[in-house]
Order: structure tokens, then sequence, then C-alpha cells
């Protein structure tokens, strides 16, 4: 009777064990396990400079949603984004990518406008900007100088 | 019968004529150039020239701008969410400052003219939007991408944005009009306008 007290309580510790690990790995590794919560829009941008799928998506700082998937379309970068449902986006706001500090993370920020109309779940943010290219900033202000 | 093919080979010869249209662009580019061209014939009118015409010229481009911009776009778009809470007199007001400061900070680029060239690179269509893609090329062959966001109303499309090198206008207004109500009110917006207007 003790010896099978004893087993169960290291079989309950290593299931609760397993499960605390994957717990953590899908919080870590950021997945979505019980399908999608939320609704996707996309928008096209002419330069995605470093964005990432599981790039963060923020309304005034505020994280809100994740870039699912970029894909290229017609030589323009194509984002994916999740956002949970109670986020309307109006549909003249303008999506832009920033990069965190001079040179960290790039992520996009979301700029409300004032329309009364919505952007449908798959459907477009028509208004973007793109990243702004330090480089190439860099090299304008270089040959104008010469 | 004769006629029958004689009728058919105009109709042919017609479309080839029409389609033959050397240019690509659709109408956004179009009348947008038929703007562009029109600040350029003002900048480089020899009887326009110099600071003592200067009042005269601005009137002019003015004009020609308001004939392609659809200012009450432009401030509902740069205002964003705020725009709802105006009254019809706000709104107004607002369009007007928001104009003037607009052109106040553009008059000495515009001024500089010194015959840049404009080209126009593509066109997206999307409905009753398009952007059209352009590029300057200054003296020293340097290019400088502009893109015009452009929407339909009735024949005409009007611009309701410009990015310069991947910088929309508007986005940097909303910002920074958004902070100051936020931080504020929007009678600290509107008087911190009035001073940047009246100031010359």
């Amino acid at each position: 009777m003790r010896k099978f007290d004893l087993e169960l309580a290291v079989g309950i510790f290593m299931i609760a064990g397993i499960l605390c690990l994957g717990y953590l790995s899908i919080k870590l590794g950021r997945m979505e396990v019980l399908g999608e919560k939320g609704y996707e829009v996309f928008a096209i941008f002419s330069n995605s400079g470093g964005l990432r799928a599981g790039s963060p998506v923020v309304i005034a700082g505020v994280e809100v949603g994740r870039v699912k998937e970029i894909t290229l379309d017609d030589y323009q970068a194509r984002v994916r984004i999740n956002l949970p449902v109670d986020v309307k986006i109006q549909e003249d706001a303008i999506a832009s990518i920033k990069t965190k500090g001079l040179i960290g993370e790039k992520y996009i920020e979301i700029t409300p406008g004032g329309s009364e109309k919505f952007v449908e779940p798959g459907g477009r943010i028509r208004d973007t900007q793109p990243a702004v290219d330090l480089e190439q900033l860099i090299s304008n202000y270089v040959f104008d100088k010469l | 019968m004769r006629w029958k093919s004689w009728w058919r080979w105009a109709i042919v010869l017609i479309s080839i004529l029409g389609l033959g249209n050397p240019s690509w662009a659709g109408e956004p580019t179009e009348q947008l150039k038929g703007t562009i061209d029109k600040i350029i014939s003002i900048l480089s009118d020899p009887a326009l020239k110099g600071p003592e015409n200067a009042e005269e010229r601005n009137r002019l481009v003015r004009q020609a701008v308001d004939e392609r911009f659809d200012w009450e776009e432009i401030s509902r778009r740069t205002l964003g969410r705020h725009w709802s809470r105006r009254t019809k007199e706000e709104r107004k007001e607002f369009i007007r400052l928001f104009g003037k400061l607009l052109e106040r900070t553009y008059r000495r680029k515009v001024d500089d003219y010194s015959g840049e060239k404009v080209v126009y690179e593509n066109e997206v269509l999307d409905g009753d939007y398009g952007v059209v893609k352009t590029k300057i090329i200054t003296k020293k062959a340097k290019e400088i991408r502009v893109l015009y966001r452009m929407k339909k109303n009735g024949d005409s499309w009007y611009v309701y944005d410009i990015s310069i090198e991947g910088v929309s206008l508007i986005n940097n207004y909303r910002n920074q009009f958004n902070s100051i109500i936020v931080r504020s009110s929007y009678h600290e917006l509107i008087k911190k306008l009035r001073a940047k207007v009246s100031a010359q």
C-alpha cells in the first residue's frame, strides 16, 4: 500500500512537470494552441525592413497583436496581422513599421484614424508607412553634402 | 458584305489607336500631373520670379494645389478620432489653420524651385483609391521619392496624403497633434497652430 502511494506521487509530479514544460514552451515560443483568437487584417509595405512573424503590433505603445506572416506580393511585403476582436481598426488608420530604439527590434505601430468605417476581418489597412531605411537616409545626407 | 468588313477594319484601327496611347498612366496620374505641371509652369514663369512677386506666385500655387488637394479629407485624417468631437465651426477653422501651416512649411521649399524634374513611376489602383509614385530629381541628380495617395470623388481624384521618402505627412501630424490634444487640450492645439501660422 505504501509503495503504491509513493509511485502515485512520483507519477503525479512527473505529469505536473511535463504540463509545466508544455506550458512554458508554448508561452515562450508564443505559439497559439487552441486556434486563433481575434481576427486578421493585412497591410502592404514597400519595405518591411527586418520585421518578423511574431513581431508586436502596438497602438499607443500598447501591444495589441502580432504579425502572423510576411510574404512577398508583387515585390512588396504583404504582412498579415492578428488582432483581438475588441480592437477595431478604422479604415483610415495608418500602419507604420518602427524600430525600438535606434537599432532595436522592428514592430508595427497603428495610428488610429477618425473614420466611422472599420477594417473588416481579412481586410486591408490601406495606408502604410514602410520601415525608415537609416542607411538610405544617411546616404542621402552624405550625397547631398558632396 | 463589303461595308461590313470595312467597318470591322475601322473599329480595329480605332481601338489600336486608342490603346496605342504611349502612356501607361491612368486617371490619377494624369490629373496629378496636370496640377504639378501647372505649379512648375507658375514657378518657372519669368514674370513671376523674384521676391517682389512672391505674394502673387504663392497665391497662384496655392490655387493650383487647392484644386487637387482635399483639405477636408486631409484634416479629418490628421485629427483622426478627435475629428468627430469637433463642431462644424471648429472643423472649418482647423481646415483653414492646418492648410495655412502646410503652406507656410512648404513655401520656402517651393520658392527654392530651380528646375527639378518630376518623374512618374507607377500607379496602383484599388477601387476609389489610388497611389501614384513619383520621383523628384534634383539638379545634383539626387532622387527624392514622393508618393501621393489619392481618392476619387466624382470624376476627379484628390490627394489626401503625401509620403516623402516613406514618411507620411498625415501620420507625422496625426501623432504630433494627438500628443498635444491628449497632453493638454484641443484648444491648446488651436492656440499653437494660430501662433505658428501668424508668426511669419
